[in-house]
């Protein structure tokens, strides 16, 4: 090895900068700095070099002149934002808006030049100072100094609520300017934007549409100011989106809605002529759903709507129940329901969005003058018979599956179902024994629509009603088979039997049949009993039909279609030219009610007076006499005589079936009570008022006098008793 | 003396020593509670009045006195004759409390059972000893507790037998009967409104339940609550004041 070789490191020297020994340093720095902002502000700043300027300002803050730096900053910033507001001042009319905008817009790239200046400042110095950063201390400034300045911050609040004020009269404005002015104030700062802008704007457009909305409740009808109203609230919004802040959208529309809508509520809705009610009755969709859109915004609004309407189907619809020219055909009167009820659901469709609020309007009015009219179960139960005789002849299965739901509908706001369903039963009755209804399916499913509705306990005895129907059919066939040889010249026979229990009862009427029917009702009966030991049949004759062929003078030869009674009477004249009333009477001992009305059907009505009536008075007197009428004519062959449709009843039978329908209400509400105070044992008397109401609501509205005999009668019959010591209870006995 | 088992026997030294009645006393207490000791306390002291010993021989024959000849019971003739042995009217009220003593079922006849069981109760086997409780009889009926008992009595007793309401007429009577001392103002409006509205026979719950109206309602209703529970016929007879002026609701 040779000798050992000295290692030559090499140093790097730093920069032989003498920085901290200069005492003056960071004045000089600051003085090149300073001098930087002036020509930034002056609009020189191609001259600056960014390195040096980052470099001093680098130095200063390393070196512990961070405040300095910056209360230099602050100094400097104040100064020409002074000027600037100075500026901004003297700037007449138009050129004030312009103004701001141009100077706002250099500060704003001022600031970045000098925040990109002074980043390490912003970086180190200011956090640990806790100061702001630059750019924002230059937003901070400009608002304190420009914004708040006296001189300007009123003059700009001003200006631009004017210009918003001269473009809500029609006025075209710079939308631009508007923009960039507004959005300024936004940078600054929610606080600025609302405090400065926001809250006198929202006032101001207060006060604007007060006094708009005022002139025009004074000046228009109600669809013209809605639809100027709707104007109004797309241009705010409008507006917001062209050159406010987003979040106002919300608080102007509240505006809008408070002042145009809000605050004119009842005013609209209830204006003569062309408020809610007018619209509704003629069918205003457009109106209606505009007056919707609009009256949903505000709080109450759907329900000031709801609640005119209410009033309004209360009123229309009282008016309809109790007109009597609408009662006398119950048909019509169910179809006007109807009808009513259509149109207002369309309207609820179409205008109302199908809202639930108004269908609930729609079915509680419906529900309250419905019940007003106490004849309205029996009406309707007219109104089906009606269609089911011969409304829905020739009708498609779909429409008539559409007129029996509609007419559910109606069905389910009667409170008195089980009036509806004697009237029903009884109609039925007649329509299956007379064999005039139009299609067994649509009677079915109007059961099936009842069974959903009630419950099977409400259409058990209707549908028992078909049964027997098809079991007579059958019935039939057996009996004529069994007749084979034996039947001769005598009357054909059919027969319905009719379970008791199912069916209307109807007090058993006598009458003296014709002895050809006698005999072959015998030898039905024989032949039913035969198969059926242990029952016992009677005679419906009131309730039966015939067809009888008569001949005439001049051979005129006619079908006669009549009831039971009417042919015993006419059989009478087979015999006797000429019968008093108390021969006829005598013969057939049909009661003298139903005896008069059948006879007066037989002799007193145009074109089916097969017996002459003499004298020739409307009305059956006891000492009339009858002949046969030789010279009846019809044009028809067959000509139908018998009263059998089923007809709105007379007064006296309403009370009857009324009084009916209470008799069978009471065993209801003892089952009731018995039922509930089986379970509780003991309960006061308010509480078992409300549980049996509720319980049997679904068939009639119960009265608390009648449950308060009833619990009477239970208390005598020992089914409960009062508790000893508080006589509001009641204990259940076992 | 009859015959005591020697446990029977301690426990009546001890009723006698604690109640300080007389041994025949004792022994009937216990007899009657099936000689529990605490049973006997009680029907002891709730007979405490009637212990006074009442002759059944003078019963017996004071029966006899009275019974209808053809039957087991005193009947009309007979209770006419205790009336003037009473010297009291056979309408007098006293009468009405005489029978509840009795616990008679009917009015007008008195098993015989009920009169001797009657009379026990009160303490008396002669015609002058029962004289003499006739105003202690009156009293009773300014006790409210007892006046409640021999008003719901009157019910059972006034009825037909077999019956389960009782006629208007009677009731009426009855209530006028009864009331007669309490001068209800509403009395007289009440008898009318049954004779116009009601006229038929009055059920006991509304018989009962006329008590709690007279009780608790004041005359001229202005506690009376619609909601109250009260009887139908009470309700209507409300509705009757109201219409006719002679009461307002509150």
């Amino acid at each position: 090895m040779s000798g050992m070789q000295k290692k030559k490191t090499s140093k790097i020297e730093p920069f032989k900068q003498r920085v901290e020994n200069d005492p003056n340093y960071s004045e000089k720095a600051w003085k090149v700095l300073e001098h930087a902002i002036h020509e930034i502000y002056n609009h020189n700043a191609s001259g600056l070099s960014f390195e040096e300027l980052y470099r001093n300002a680098y130095h200063m803050v390393l070196h512990k002149f961070g405040e300095k730096l910056y209360g230099g900053l602050v100094s400097t910033l104040t100064f020409h934002l002074l000027k600037i507001a100075k500026s901004i001042e003297a700037a007449q009319g138009p050129f004030f808006l312009e103004e701001i905008n141009r100077k706002w817009d250099e500060h704003n790239k001022a600031l970045q030049m000098i925040r990109d200046i002074l980043m390490y400042m912003d970086r180190t110095y200011v956090p640990s100072a806790g100061k702001t950063t630059v750019y924002e201390l230059g937003l901070n400034l400009w608002r304190d100094i420009i914004i708040h300045s006296s001189k300007i911050q009123i003059r700009l609040l001003d200006t631009l609520l004017d210009l918003i004020h001269r473009e809500r009269t029609c006025e075209v404005i710079n939308r631009g300017l508007m923009r960039n002015v507004i959005k300024m104030l936004s940078d600054l700062g929610s606080s600025v934007y609302q405090e400065d802008f926001e809250k006198q704007f929202l006032n101001a457009s207060s006060n604007f549409y007060a006094g708009e909305s005022q002139e025009f409740i004074e000046s228009c009808d109600c669809g013209e100011y809605l639809k100027r109203a709707e104007r109004r609230l797309n241009e705010e919004v409008e507006r917001v989106s062209h050159y406010l802040n987003p979040s106002t959208e919300k608080r102007i529309t509240k505006v809008v809605e408070k002042e145009m809508i809000e605050n004119h509520m009842q005013r609209l809705v209830h204006m003569e002529n062309s408020g809610l009610v007018i619209m509704l009755i003629n069918d205003k969709f457009e109106d209606l759903r505009r007056i919707y859109n609009l009256f949903c915004r505000v709080p109450s609004g759907l329900t000031s709507i709801a609640d005119v309407m209410i009033s309004y189907l209360r009123q229309t619809g009282k008016k309809l129940v109790t007109d009597p020219d609408k009662l006398k055909d119950p048909v019509e009167f169910v179809q006007l329901l109807l009808d009513e009820r259509d149109k207002h659901d369309e309207i609820i469709t179409q205008a109302f969005n199908n809202d639930k609020t108004f269908q609930n309007a729609l079915n509680s009015s419906f529900e309250y003058f419905i019940n007003l009219n106490s004849r309205s179960p029996e009406f309707i139960s007219l109104f089906i018979d009606d269609k089911l005789r011969k409304g829905l002849k020739g009708v498609s299965e779909e429409d008539v599956e559409n007129v029996l739901d509609k007419v559910m509908m109606l069905f389910r706001y009667l409170q008195e179902k089980d009036v509806f369903e004697k009237y029903y039963k009884q109609h039925l009755a007649k329509r299956l024994l007379s064999g005039k209804t139009v299609s067994e399916d649509a009677e079915r499913s109007l059961i099936v629509k009842l069974k959903t509705e009630c419950g099977y306990q409400f259409t058990s005895k209707l549908e028992g009603m078909f049964t027997d129907m098809k079991t007579s059919e059958d019935t039939m066939q057996g009996f004529y088979a069994s007749q084979f040889g034996d039947v001769g010249d005598g009357p054909v026979l059919s027969v319905h039997v009719l379970t008791t229990g199912s069916w209307p009862t109807q007090p058993t009427t006598a009458c003296n049949l014709p002895t050809e029917i006698l005999c072959v009702c015998e030898k039905f009966r024989a032949y039913y009993l035969g198969t059926h030991t242990g029952r016992r049949l009677s005679w419906q004759t009131s309730m039966g039909t015939a067809d009888l062929k008569a001949t005439f003078g001049n051979g005129h030869k006619h079908e006669l279609n009549v009831s039971t009674y009417q042919m015993c009477v006419l059989m009478l004249f087979n015999t006797s030219e000429r019968l008093t009333y108390r021969e006829i009477e005598q013969a057939t001992e049909i009661t003298p009610a139903d005896l008069k009305r059948c006879l007066q059907s037989l002799a007193c009505v145009r074109g089916k007076n097969v017996l002459r009536k003499d004298p020739m008075s409307r009305d059956i007197a006891e000492y009339d006499t009858f002949y046969f009428n030789d010279r009846f004519s019809s044009k028809f062959f067959k000509v139908k005589i018998g009263t059998v449709a089923a007809q709105r009843e007379s007064e006296p039978e309403k009370q009857e079936t009324r009084q009916k329908v209470e008799e069978d209400r009471k065993p209801q509400i003892e089952a009731a009570i018995v039922r509930i105070m089986k379970s509780r044992r003991v309960l006061d008397h308010n509480n078992i008022v409300t549980e049996v109401t509720k319980q049997l609501q679904s068939r009639f509205l119960s009265n608390p006098a009648v449950i308060k005999k009833r619990i009477e009668s239970l208390i005598e019959r020992e089914f409960l008793e009062r508790d000893k010591t508080d006589r509001k209870l009641y204990r259940y006995l076992a | 003396m009859h015959k005591i088992g020697r446990g029977h026997r301690e426990k009546v030294q001890q009723f006698m020593a604690i109640t300080g009645a007389t041994d025949k006393a004792a022994i009937q207490s216990l007899k009657a509670s099936d000689w529990h000791l605490e049973g006997a306390f009680d029907i002891y002291y709730t007979q405490l009045q009637i212990r006074a010993v009442t002759d059944s021989k003078l019963l017996e024959e004071l029966y006899r006195r009275y019974k209808d000849p053809y039957a087991e019971m005193i009947m009309a003739d007979g209770i006419t004759l205790l009336c003037s042995d009473l010297q009291v009217d056979p309408q007098d009220i006293v009468m009405l409390v005489l029978s509840w003593h009795m616990k008679a079922a009917t009015m007008c006849e008195f098993s015989r059972q009920e009169f001797i069981g009657g009379l026990q109760t009160l303490g008396v086997d002669s015609i002058d000893k029962l004289r003499e409780k006739i105003p202690l009889m009156r009293a009773e009926m300014k006790d409210d507790q007892k006046f409640g008992d021999i008003y719901y009595f009157s019910f059972g007793w006034a009825k037909e037998k077999g019956q389960k309401s009782l006629a208007l007429d009677t009731a009426i009577g009855m209530w006028q009967l009864l009331f007669a001392e309490k001068c209800w103002p509403l009395m007289d409006n009440w008898c009318q409104f049954l004779k116009v509205k009601h006229n038929k026979a009055i059920s006991r719950d509304t018989w009962c339940q006329l008590l709690e109206f007279f009780k608790m309602i004041d005359p001229t209703l202005s506690n009376y609550d619609a909601e109250g529970a009260w009887p139908y016929l009470i309700d209507e007879f409300v509705e009757y004041l109201v219409e006719n002026g002679l009461a307002h609701l509150p």
